[in-house]
Formats: C-alpha cells, sequence, structure tokens
C-alpha cells in the first residue's frame, strides 16, 4: 500500500505536540495556582488592629518566625481552622507571631466572631484587600509563614491542620 | 431493579455496538449484502438500546427512584418535574448516557434512511459509527455507570447544580450542543467510508454535506445559545469569554463550516476532496477534543466537570481516532481522484481554496490559545492565561476577512474570471459598503476596525441580497407573480442555493452585530440609595425599592429600578442578587430591556436591603438582539437548504 | 502592532522589577515598580482606562472573567487598586507588573512578550504566511499543470459520459439547448 508521506509527516507534526501537551497535563488541577512569593521577601504592610492601638508594621515582626493568617467570619473553613490557631497561639506564642488579617468582612462580625471563638493574638483591618491583593491572596484561609528574616518561607491554602501548621513552621525556621 | 435494568440496556448497547463494529467492517470488506443487513439490524438495536436505557433513566428521576445513583447524584424531591429531566445532562454520568441517546439516535436514522443506498460505503460507514457508540458505551459500562445501584436508599438527594435551574435555556442549550456535537460522528464515519473504499464520487458528497449540514445547524444554534444564557443569566453583560469549554464547542464549528463549502467545490468541481475529508475528519477529532477538554479537569474552565477517571480514557479514545484518521488520510487521500483542478485563477473556485485557509487558520490560532497554557506549564512549570483580550485580537481581523470573503465568494463567477468579469462582480456592492459606512458614521462610529465591520458587511449583504434576488428576477421577467416566483426559487426548486444564501446573510448580521455591540456600547456604575436616580446612554434609572424574595432554592434582594427615556415612562426592571445554599459568591441575576436597536442591561453588584442601598451596573449594549435573531435566520436558512429534494431521494 | 514593540520594550525594562527573586516587594507598588512613568488620570479618562487595565487582569476568584467584568469581591478590590494606581500615574505595564508580582503570570489574561510566550503571538501569523505560500503554490502548480495537456481527451460535442443515466441527461439537454435532435451533432448518426 502506498503511503502519501507527506500527510503522514504533517498530521504528525499537528498532532503530536498536541497529544504530548496533553499527557503532560493529566492529573494535574489547573485551579491550584502556585505562589510567586514563596521564597521572597514579604510584602512590608502597616495595619490597624481591630482592638485599636498602634499600626502593626510587618517589619516590627522580625525576629521571630510570624504565621500570618488571612481569613473571614463569613469562610466556614476559616472558621474549622480557628481552634487551632488560637490553641497554637496559645502554647508557642513566645516563639512564633500569629497575626491575622481580616478579609473583607465587617468589624462588627469578626468582634462578634472573636467574643463567642475566642482571640488569641490580633487580627487586623486590611482596607480595599491591599494587602491581600499584595500577598496574591486568591480567597480564604490563607496563610503564610514567614521566616524570621522577613522571607515567605511556606503558604498554605484552605484550613490548617496540625501536621501541616508543625511542618510549615519548621520550614518558617521553628526549632522543634 | 431499575438499576440493573438500566445496567443491562447499557452492556447491550456495548455489545450491539462492537458486533455490529466488526461485522460491519467485515461485510464492507467482502462485500456482503447478508452481512450489510445484519450490520443494519445490529445498528438499530444498538439504538433501541440506547433510547430505552435514556428513557429509563428519565422515568426513574420523574419517579425520584433513589437505588439508582445517577438520581441519588442530582435527584430532588424539591425540585419540580422539568428540572428533575433536565437533570439527566446535568452531571457527568448522566451527560455520557445522553450522547449515547444522541448519537443512538443518529446511528439508527441514518442507517435507516441510507439502508438502500450507497452499498459499497455504508457498511463501512455505519462499521465506524457503531465503533464510536461502543466507545461511549463502554464508558457508561466501565468508568461513568449511571446505573449503579445505591443501598440503603436515600431518602432524598441534593438536586443538580442551582445554577442550572435558573433559566429555560438551560433545558434546551445543552441538547442543540449534544445534537450538533455529537452528530459530527456520522459525517466522520462517512469520510472514513470514502477513504476506505476509495472513492468520493459527486453521488457520495451529497449525502455527506446533508449529513454534516444538520449538524452543523444544531451546533450553531448550540453556540450562540450558550453565549446567549451567559448573556441573560450571568450578569457581566457579555456573551463570549473565549473560556476554554467555549472554545471547544467553536473549533469543530469552524472545522464543519469549512467543510461544508469545501464538500460544495468538490461536488461541482471534483477538487479538493483530500480537503474536505480531512476538514470531516477534523470536525469528529475536535469534537472528541472538546468533550476531553470538558470534562478532564486539565484546562482550567468554569464550565469543567471535575476530574475523574474518563478523562484518561477520553483521551485514549481520542489517540486512537487520531491515529485512524492520519492512517487512513496517509494510505488513502491520494486514491480520492480530483475529476479537475482548481482554476488558478481569480474567480469563485480560488477562492474557495483561500476560505479553507481562513478557516483553517482561526482554528489553529483558537486551539493554540487555548492549549498554550498548559504548554507552558510543561515546559516551565509556571502558569500562565491566554484570556479574553488575545482571542478577541486575533478573532477581529480572521472575523472580517471571513465577512469580506462571504461577500466576494460569491460575486464572482465559478471558475476562470477575466478582469472584466472581475471589476463588474466586484465594484457595485461597494455602493452597499459605502452606504451602511455612511449611516454608521453618521449615528458617531468612530472606531476603525468596527467601521470595517460595517463597510464589509454592507458590501457582503448587497451581494447575497442580489444572489437570492437574482433567480426571483428571471422569473418575474417571465412573467411570474412575485409571490410564486419566491416559492418556487426558494422552496420548491432552488432550496439548497436559496437556504444557502440566507445563512450568508444571517452569517453577515451576527458578525456585524457582534463587532458593533462589543465596540459601542455604553456603562455606567453607580452606587445608589432608595429614590436617586442615574444616566446610561438616553436612559435615567430610579431605584425605586429594594425587596428580598425567598425561593425553594435560593434567597435574592431584588432591586426594582424605574427606567425612562426621554421623559416616557418605559417601566420597571428587576435586577437582583441570587444567594444560593452551596455557592459562597452570590451570584447575580441581570435584568434586560431589549428593544430593537440595543439592549438596556442592568446588573446589581451590590445590594443591602436594611440601608436601601444599591451598586448597579447598567448597560446600552446596541445590537445584541440581532445576534439572537440573525443566528435564527442562520438556522432557518439551513433547514431550508436540508430538505432533500428528489436527487437526494433517489436510490 | 506599534503597541506590540512597545509594550515589548516596556516589558523589558520593567522585567528586572517584575522577576528579580530577591527584589523588595510590599504592598507599596513603588517598590515593586518604581516610580511612577505615566500621567496622573482623573475624571471619565480614569473611569475608562481603568476598565482598559482592569480587562487585562484575570480575576483569581471567578477565573474565567477579567477583574473588570468579575462580581467578586476581590475583583472589585482589585479593580479599586488599579483606578488609584492610575491615578497616581502609574502606566499599564507597571500596574500589571505588580499584580503579577503578586499573583503570577496568572494573573495577566493576555501573554507578556518573553520566553515561550512568542509562540502563542507568532504562532497565528507564521501559520498565515504558511498557508498563504501552499494556497499560492497550489494554485501555481495548478496553473502549470493545467498547461499540459491532459491523459484524457477533453469531452466534445460527439463524446458523451460513461454513465448511461448522464448520457442520457446530456442528450436531453442538447436537444433542448441546441436544439440537437436526439442530442446529436448534426452530421453524426447512431
Amino acid at each position: 500500500m502506498k503511503l502519501n508521506a507527506r500527510v503522514l509527516v504533517a498530521g504528525l507534526a499537528v498532532v503530536a505536540p498536541l497529544v504530548v501537551v496533553l499527557v503532560m497535563n493529566l492529573g494535574r488541577d489547573p485551579h491550584v495556582i502556585g505562589s510567586p512569593l514563596v521564597g521572597r521577601v514579604a510584602p512590608g504592610f502597616t495595619l490597624r488592629p481591630l482592638d485599636g492601638g498602634e499600626p502593626v508594621t510587618l517589619a516590627s515582626l522580625r525576629g521571630r518566625p510570624v504565621v500570618l493568617n488571612f481569613w473571614a467570619t463569613w469562610c466556614v473553613p476559616c472558621f474549622q481552622e480557628h481552634p487551632l490557631l488560637v490553641s497554637a497561639a496559645r502554647s508557642l506564642g513566645d516563639r512564633v507571631r500569629f497575626i491575622g488579617v481580616i478579609y473583607e468582612d465587617s468589624e462588627e462580625q469578626v468582634r462578634g466572631f472573636l467574643a463567642r471563638q475566642g482571640a488569641a493574638y490580633p487580627s487586623l483591618v486590611d482596607p480595599g484587600s491591599r494587602t491581600a491583593i499584595a500577598f496574591g491572596v486568591f480567597g480564604v484561609p490563607e496563610t503564610y509563614f514567614i521566616d524570621a528574616e522577613g522571607k515567605i518561607a511556606a503558604k498554605h491554602i484552605g484550613p490548617l491542620d496540625e501536621p501541616s501548621l508543625e511542618a510549615k513552621l519548621r520550614q518558617a525556621g521553628l526549632s522543634p | 431493579m431499575t438499576a440493573a435494568l438500566g445496567r443491562n440496556l447499557v452492556l447491550l448497547a456495548l455489545l450491539a455496538s462492537t458486533v455490529g463494529a466488526v461485522v460491519g467492517s467485515a461485510a464492507a470488506a467482502r462485500g456482503s449484502a447478508v452481512g450489510w443487513a445484519w450490520t443494519r439490524r445490529l445498528a438499530y438495536l444498538f439504538a433501541a438500546a440506547m433510547v430505552a436505557a435514556n428513557g429509563l433513566m428519565v422515568w426513574a428521576l420523574l419517579a425520584r427512584d433513589f437505588s439508582v445513583s445517577y438520581v441519588a447524584q442530582v435527584g430532588s424531591l424539591s425540585v419540580p418535574n422539568w428540572v428533575a429531566v433536565v437533570s439527566l445532562w446535568s452531571s457527568l454520568e448522566g451527560s455520557i448516557l445522553f450522547w449515547g441517546l444522541v448519537i443512538g439516535g443518529y446511528v439508527g436514522v441514518a442507517t435507516w434512511a441510507n439502508r438502500d443506498r450507497h452499498p459499497e460505503y455504508m457498511p463501512w460507514a455505519v462499521a465506524v459509527w457503531l465503533a464510536c457508540g461502543a466507545f461511549f458505551a463502554f464508558l457508561l459500562a466501565g468508568p461513568a455507570q449511571p446505573f449503579q445501584t445505591v443501598s440503603p436508599v436515600p431518602a432524598d438527594g441534593p438536586g443538580p447544580n442551582p445554577l442550572l435551574q435558573n433559566h429555560l435555556l438551560m433545558a434546551i442549550h445543552p441538547p442543540f450542543l449534544y445534537l450538533g456535537f455529537v452528530g459530527m460522528t456520522i459525517p466522520f464515519g462517512l469520510a472514513s467510508a470514502a477513504l476506505l473504499t476509495g472513492r468520493l464520487g459527486h453521488d457520495f458528497l451529497r449525502p455527506l454535506r446533508t449529513w454534516l449540514m444538520l449538524p452543523w445547524t444544531f451546533l450553531t444554534v448550540a453556540i450562540v445559545l450558550g453565549g446567549w444564557w451567559a448573556y441573560e443569566v450571568l450578569g457581566w453583560g457579555g456573551y463570549w469569554a473565549w473560556d476554554p469549554v467555549e472554545n471547544a464547542s467553536f473549533l469543530p464549528w469552524l472545522t464543519a463550516t469549512a467543510a461544508l463549502h469545501s464538500a460544495l467545490l468538490s461536488e461541482r468541481k471534483g477538487v479538493l476532496k483530500g480537503w474536505t475529508v480531512t476538514l470531516v475528519l477534523a470536525t469528529f477529532l475536535l469534537t472528541i477534543l472538546g468533550t476531553f477538554m470538558t470534562r478532564s479537569g486539565v484546562f482550567n474552565s468554569v464550565h469543567s466537570f471535575t476530574q475523574s477517571a474518563i478523562g484518561p480514557t477520553i483521551f485514549v479514545f481520542l489517540v486512537l481516532a487520531l491515529a485512524w484518521s492520519i492512517a487512513l488520510l496517509a494510505l488513502r487521500i491520494d486514491r480520492l481522484a480530483a475529476e479537475g483542478t482548481v482554476e488558478p485563477a481569480l474567480g469563485r473556485d480560488s477562492l474557495f481554496l483561500v476560505n479553507n485557509l481562513l478557516f483553517v487558520l482561526f482554528t489553529f490560532t483558537v486551539l493554540l490559545g487555548t492549549v498554550f497554557p498548559l504548554l507552558v506549564e510543561a515546559l516551565r512549570g509556571v502558569q500562565m492565561s491566554v484570556g479574553r483580550p488575545y482571542f478577541d485580537r486575533m478573532a477581529v481581523p480572521l472575523g472580517i476577512a471571513l465577512l469580506l470573503l462571504m461577500g466576494v465568494g460569491p460575486a464572482l463567477p465559478w471558475g476562470r474570471a477575466t478582469p472584466q468579469q472581475v471589476r463588474q462582480a466586484l465594484v457595485p456592492p461597494l455602493m452597499g459598503a459605502a452606504l451602511v459606512t455612511a449611516v454608521a458614521a453618521a449615528l458617531g462610529v468612530r472606531r476603525p476596525w468596527t467601521l470595517l465591520a460595517l463597510a464589509f458587511g454592507g458590501y457582503t449583504l448587497q451581494v447575497t441580497l442580489r444572489e437570492l434576488w437574482l433567480p426571483l428576477a428571471r422569473r418575474r421577467a417571465r412573467g411570474e407573480s412575485l409571490g410564486r416566483a419566491l416559492v418556487e426559487s426558494g422552496f420548491l426548486r432552488g432550496r439548497r442555493r436559496f437556504g444557502s444564501y440566507v445563512v450568508h446573510a444571517g452569517a453577515a448580521v451576527v458578525i456585524v452585530a457582534i463587532a458593533v455591540s462589543s465596540t459601542m456600547g455604553t456603562s455606567r456604575e453607580a452606587q445608589l440609595k432608595v429614590g436617586e436616580k442615574t444616566q446610561v446612554g438616553a436612559y435615567t434609572l430610579t431605584f425605586l425599592a429594594v425587596d428580598e424574595v425567598s425561593e425553594p432554592h435560593r434567597e435574592a434582594v431584588v432591586a426594582r429600578v424605574g427606567v425612562s427615556r426621554g421623559g416616557r415612562e418605559l417601566g420597571v426592571l428587576s435586577p437582583r442578587m441570587n444567594q444560593y445554599e452551596r455557592q459562597r459568591e452570590p451570584i447575580g441575576t441581570p435584568a434586560v430591556r431589549s428593544s430593537l436597536f440595543e439592549d438596556l442591561y442592568l446588573s446589581v453588584m451590590n445590594i443591602d436591603s436594611a440601608s436601601g442601598s444599591l451598586g448597579l451596573l447598567a448597560m446600552v449594549n446596541p445590537m445584541v438582539g440581532w445576534i439572537w435573531a440573525a443566528t435564527a435566520l442562520m438556522a432557518l436558512g439551513s433547514l431550508v437548504s436540508l430538505v432533500p429534494s428528489r436527487a437526494d431521494t433517489r436510490p | 502592532m506599534k503597541r506590540l514593540i512597545l509594550a515589548a520594550a516596556v516589558v523589558f525594562v520593567g522585567a528586572p522589577f517584575a522577576v528579580a527573586q530577591d527584589a523588595p516587594t510590599g504592598a507599596e507598588p513603588s517598590r515593586v515598580v518604581g516610580a511612577p512613568r505615566g500621567k496622573a488620570l482623573d475624571g471619565d479618562a480614569l473611569a475608562a482606562r481603568t476598565e482598559d487595565v482592569a480587562g487585562l487582569l484575570r480575576c483569581p476568584v471567578c477565573q474565567g472573567l477579567s477583574v473588570a467584568d468579575s462580581p467578586a469581591t476581590m475583583a472589585v478590590n482589585m479593580k479599586g487598586q488599579v483606578k488609584e494606581l492610575l491615578a497616581r500615574g502609574y502606566d499599564q505595564e507597571q500596574i500589571l507588573a505588580y499584580f503579577e508580582n503578586s499573583y503570577g503570570e496568572f494573573v495577566r489574561l493576555e501573554p507578556p512578550l518573553r520566553g515561550v510566550n512568542w509562540l502563542v503571538w507568532l504562532g497565528p501569523v507564521l501559520a498565515l504566511a504558511a498557508g498563504g505560500v501552499i494556497v499560492a503554490w497550489t494554485l501555481r502548480a495548478r496553473r502549470r499543470a493545467g498547461s499540459v495537456e491532459p491523459e484524457a481527451p477533453l469531452p466534445g460535442p460527439d463524446t458523451l459520459p460513461d454513465d448511461p443515466k448522464l448520457a442520457r441527461h446530456v442528450r436531453r439537454v442538447r436537444e433542448l439547448a441546441y436544439g440537437w435532435p436526439d442530442g446529436r451533432p448534426p452530421g453524426t448518426s447512431a
């Protein structure tokens, strides 16, 4: 049987790259976007705490690892991870700074939530979500683990659990 | 019991299609009439099994039989019956079952329609159809089973995705899409048969064209219905976002349109046969790629079903179908003897070649843009986006070039055109172009691409209307009345030609309407308190009141906005913000007031009933209604063209 | 086209700010993209340019829509920041680079002209050129082939097609059109 080599080559030239690209992407979730900030210096911010007092700057937190948690009261997974963060803050508070950043929420709702669920660390108000945008937040909850020098060591998307919290704290330089 | 019966019907379909594919191939290779008779029977059996399985599932959905796994997944006691029926295609397994229904239906009808004809081609064609059918039956029997037994039987189900219950369009968009998509299997089988027998004569090009044009009609309507749904339901004011799944439906439409035109030239002049079969095969392959894109979860799309085992399975079928097509083309394309040559000079014939080029280029561009993020991910491990701005930038020149070609091509005579003929053909329609451009400029259109689209649109419409008028004029010159001439030349005798030019007219209007609506709109955002007014275009909008509405599947806050223009009250529009139980972000439903030349489009950005405040997005979108109306015209023209003539029905 | 080249030039100048690994990041945009390079806008021009630039950013929440079109609160906030930056005089490329610094290349809806991205911009152009060459070559080859004597004799007034049904019709047409009895040219016999 005669073969039209030109058609064969043309067909393969068009089809093979497509097939290869598709195969290489099988199994990957395209909605999970990697953060470009991991490994780089964290964006600086100056934000007012919910309960009043001096504005908190990121620079002032240097020297100890920082857990920066973006959250909101309307977010169910935030509600789920809140007790873990509170207990971790209580037990590690002298070695690690825990900071919450309120994401698109009303201050009244947050105060009520913290009164009911307990608070162990300050929550900062982020008007216009400028800090969330600077950190590249897609949604809540997202938690950034910043090391003592101010570099973002790790990012956690979704509610935290104990193993992830421990592992990422270690990445941020917390000695076990 | 229902579930078991369903599983058995699926297995029956799988068996009938697999055996039928084998028997059909053997019958075709040996030229056996008995084999062909058995192939037909197996095809009918496959069709019957699929129809029965779907009927059973619809019955189970209506009866709320939660012992069937798919019903437990998407059924609910609290949804109305029409939603229960629509749930058939609302989730993965059901949509594959629905695919089975459509392919079974098409195979059954296409086999029956050709039972006495083209005996050297048909067994091959039916074998290929049944092989494709077997794959989908396999999916239903294996990775995507809708008829699993659930035990213990749950008392209720969650119901389908609430977004899908919003609007009637959701009920008709998927069936049209499937009738288009799945229908491309039929011309695929016919083209494969042509390659396998090594012949593509005038007699077989007719059914190829017919069975390509029928799904094409459905696909055209389906794509536009999808855009209409996005426009009416989603609230951002647009109708096309170049989402990967949207592109997945558009790609086969492009190659199918090219194939239709190429087939026309193949039928008339016996040339471009290789192009025609390649384009038909590509259309089917793109539908399989399209379903892979939608179901594999590999592409970042708002329409994606969640990832499941079905992705790799469809991928394997895609690779097999690609291998089949390339092998068939490489081995047999040379046998499709051309009965002449493409006229090398400027004339209608050579422009068909340019037409093929433009459509293939368009297909390539959209495919490249859609797949590119995956390529970059594979090469650099970085996620990037190829979004609407890129596609718009690429599609605009291509769409406008095609618009012009729709005018220039039919204007020129067949074959070789002398320079004088070219001049005589191409100069007069400039009048139409000038007229439309002048009117547009007078109405304030200044953007160059929009003016160009309008100019070309005027040109093409003049050519198309003239072509529609010519046979009428000839009949009138012989003394016939206008009415009789219209019926004779349009419907009784010249259907194909008449219908095709009606499609062209509709297509020209669609392209112009898209150009105008996407560039000439105005929009205004305003934060209003109750009683306050704002202005958009010629309309004055007054925020009258806030209402809270409670519906079984959603809570809504509705804004009542009074509309007036030039002092005249035009009514009240009620855009709303809906909060669905299972969605975090509320989803707005816009309110649209369509008039002849424009739509007033209101969408809620934020709304608070306590404080009586409303963030309103108001747009005036010109000519959007023309897109929907002109598409309907295209569909009508296509259907008229499809009504078989005596030449088609003769054995 | 000019805008494309200009954008490319700006990217190659601005890229170091956006892509360097140790570059200071910050909620203050000037730390990321430097001082404003454009003109401060206001009024209608500001509103129009906000829509334009926001239309080039991808909403991180509703990922199928641009920041200009998306109703998500995050998109509204991002749009607000776009407006702010435009009002301060940042130009389009700086604003896009600022968001890219936080969210990655994903957030840009138009692929920036760097590295392998050139493929998606040039691909269609090259395909058009290649297609044009193919079409021109096909037609020219046909023209050359057309001038050669075809193997089979061209049909003439005294030949009929092989297919008997077709031959019957051809004879009928000749009868009607030319008035030839039985469709045969005058001077020929059965």
